[in-house]
């Protein structure tokens, strides 16, 4: 019999190392996800609250107390209304960015480096950052705009010498809607851009030689090819938007009123703030079916917009 | 008359001389062959042509006109890229009117003539029943077809073809080399194709240009560069297998497998210079024997002889033989430029 040149070790095998080089991510997702989310459908069908941590199976009875809350009704339509607001936005602006930011011009390291910082800068650092900017007494823009003359007596904009940013109803969903889009076009417009680069040169050389210009090539050619990247960026940021409390939670704290409360804020503020466990996971167990369909719909859209 | 006029043209990608002062003239309703191996600077030299690589230097004139500052479409050139570069997102009547809707204002054509234009010239090339598909559904040779008829439908003064016949598997290729020689020829374009393939180069042009390291070794017809190549590179890059080239004192000199025969086949070998070849080993590759050997004194230079099979001369290994060439098929070298030079005193040289 022949014998085998060195002996085998553990890590000649082929299971075993596939299954070490999976497990750090199925740990993360075991541990970080998948326990928490099993927890809150646990907590969700239970009676249980931060004084009271015994679990009494109740049903439905979370559900239908939260269902029929005018508030929770209100704060479900304002974070759908947030997210698609602020989602057109994105789209726009991440891919002209994108398009930009495939040209070639100087200083386009630099450009894309300052562009990414919203992105990389952690939320609740840039969410201080932006409570400063948007201050009801001190805000520079305020500053600047009463500098101008749009503020102060015979302003243009108000005779005030603020526009209190977070404090009215309109501005402060205006200013919600106006900082997520600041923080999540950075991650479409990276994701569009590897979509652009990822389009054959063979095809834009074609384009070109075929009399097409810019516009039309832009249309024609560029946009349809990144059609499945673009739903796939547009999923990212929605998810991440609809999920999202630490905008408001920062900023404006659901008010005024309840004109910025989104549902992520909302299910902390009555889960861990008001004690209420059960009542907390319910609220943000709400979003689980809306997005999942999302996600579906979207993910065979792409797959079966692909191309080649 | 010549279409295009090409006069001292350079790229440079920073120290990469891809293209290195090209002169060419390229006359109305020919098939132009650029030949070289990868990296030669023709794929260059074409796209310089096509409008999409700016030159460094040089000047390039379509139809009598200044091109050299122009973006393609001002050129009245079209292109068939190796990939075909078809539109994966548009079915084939939208690929094939791609062209005629982008210059549109310049061509002055309505939706009804866009339409005619599409149908007829698919129609040319038998691909009217697919003017529905995507790419993705069609054949290689459907899709090459395709990439032709969008390149030809806005009848350019110049078609630029970049080794379409490359992605064909073989049996399919010899089929397309036939069928674009032919419509060339009918429709009167004026062809530039580029390829690596000698073969392709030889079957399809009128002329052929062999490039390498960015410039022009010869222009001629196909018979003309294989049998009075201008240098050792030309000489050594046509043919397969290669040219034979031996040292002599001062020069070198070759000689093509197929010309290099048992001295028994010559009629007269007077005229003929005859050489004691050792034979090594002998492939057997049906419509020929491909020996491997040395002359006897040049043990260190493989000598290759292809010999006919049907020429029934028994050839043993590890034996010795007398063979031939024909005076006029060897070539003389230059040994430091590479350059053909006359005829030298070989049996003087050799001693």
């Amino acid at each position: 019999m022949t014998r085998l040149a060195v002996p085998a070790f553990p890590l000649d095998n082929r299971r075993f190392v596939g299954l070490l080089f999976l497990s750090p991510a199925l740990l993360y997702i075991l541990l970080l996800v998948g326990f928490p989310f099993l927890l809150a459908i646990a907590f969700g069908f239970s009676d249980v609250t931060v004084g009271n941590t015994d679990l009494n199976f109740v049903g439905l009875q979370n559900y239908m107390a939260v269902w029929e809350n005018d508030i929770f009704r209100q704060v479900f339509e304002t974070t759908i209304r947030f997210t698609l607001i602020s989602q057109i936005f994105i789209l726009i602006f991440a891919n002209i960015l994108a398009i930009i930011f495939t040209q070639d011009f100087t200083g386009k390291w630099f450009a894309r480096f300052i562009f990414i910082l919203p992105w990389a800068t952690p939320v609740s650092l840039a969410m201080i950052g932006w409570l400063w900017m948007l201050d009801t007494k001190y805000s520079p823009i305020d500053y600047l705009l009463l500098q101008t003359g749009f503020l102060g007596p015979n302003g243009i904009l108000s005779n005030n010498r603020n526009l209190f940013w977070l404090a009215t109803p309109d501005l402060s969903q205006i200013s919600v809607i106006f900082v997520q889009v600041w923080r999540l076009t950075p991650l479409a417009t990276v994701i569009l851009m590897a979509g652009l680069s990822s389009i054959p040169t063979d095809i834009l050389d074609q384009a070109e030689v075929d009399g097409s210009r810019f516009m039309r090539t832009l249309l024609q050619i560029k946009l349809p090819l990144i059609l499945p990247i673009m739903v796939i960026a547009l999923l990212f940021s929605m998810i991440t938007m609809f999920g999202d409390m630490t905008v408001v939670y920062v900023l404006t704290r659901g008010g005024p009123v309840d004109y910025t409360r989104v549902l992520g804020l909302y299910s902390f503020q009555v889960g861990i703030e008001g004690g209420n466990l059960a009542q907390g996971a319910a609220i943000s167990l709400f979003a689980f079916p809306l997005l999942l369909a999302m996600a579906i719909f979207m993910l065979r859209t792409a797959s079966r917009a692909e191309v080649q | 008359m010549s279409i295009v006029q090409i006069n001292g043209l350079k790229k440079y990608f920073d120290a990469v001389r891809a293209v290195d002062g090209v002169d060419l003239a390229i006359d109305q309703g020919e098939f132009l062959v650029i030949l070289g191996p990868s990296g030669c600077g023709k794929t260059t030299l074409m796209r310089m042509i096509a409008g999409l690589e700016k030159p460094t230097a040089g000047k390039i004139a379509i139809g009598g006109e200044d091109v050299t500052e122009l973006p393609p479409r001002k050129r009245g050139v079209s292109m068939v890229f190796q990939s075909y570069a078809l539109y994966p997102h548009m079915n084939v009547f939208n690929n094939i009117a791609f062209p005629l809707r982008a210059q549109r204002r310049e061509l002055k054509f309505d939706k009804r003539a866009i339409r005619e234009k599409v149908e007829s010239t698919a129609r040319l090339l038998e691909i009217d029943m697919l003017l529905d598909r995507r790419p993705r559904q069609l054949s290689g040779g459907q899709r090459q077809r395709v990439a032709i008829a969008r390149a030809m439908v806005t009848k350019p003064a110049v078609l630029l073809l970049d080794e379409p016949l490359s992605n064909l598997d073989a049996k399919l290729r010899a089929n397309a080399r036939d069928e674009l020689k032919d419509f060339q020829r009918s429709s009167d374009i004026t062809a530039v194709f580029v390829t690596h393939d000698q073969i392709e180069a030889m079957g399809l042009g009128d002329r052929i240009v062999v490039m390498s390291e960015g410039k022009i070794q010869q222009i001629g017809t196909p018979q003309h560069i294989y049998d009075d190549p201008a240098n050792e590179f030309v000489a050594t890059f046509l043919g397969s297998p290669s040219m034979n080239i031996l040292s002599a004192k001062g020069f070198r000199f070759g000689f093509r497998p197929e010309h290099f025969l048992p001295k028994t086949l010559h009629d007269n070998p007077e005229n003929s210079r005859i050489f004691h070849y050792y034979v090594k080993r002998v492939e057997y590759l049906g419509s020929d024997r491909l020996v491997y050997g040395y002359v006897r004194g040049r043990e260190d230079e493989l000598t290759l002889a292809k010999v006919p099979s049907n020429v029934r001369v028994s050839l043993d290994i590890e034996s010795d033989y007398e063979f031939a060439v024909h005076n006029s098929d060897i070539k003389f070298f230059d040994k430091a430029s590479g350059g053909r030079i006359e005829q030298q005193n070989l049996a003087q040289a050799l001693t």
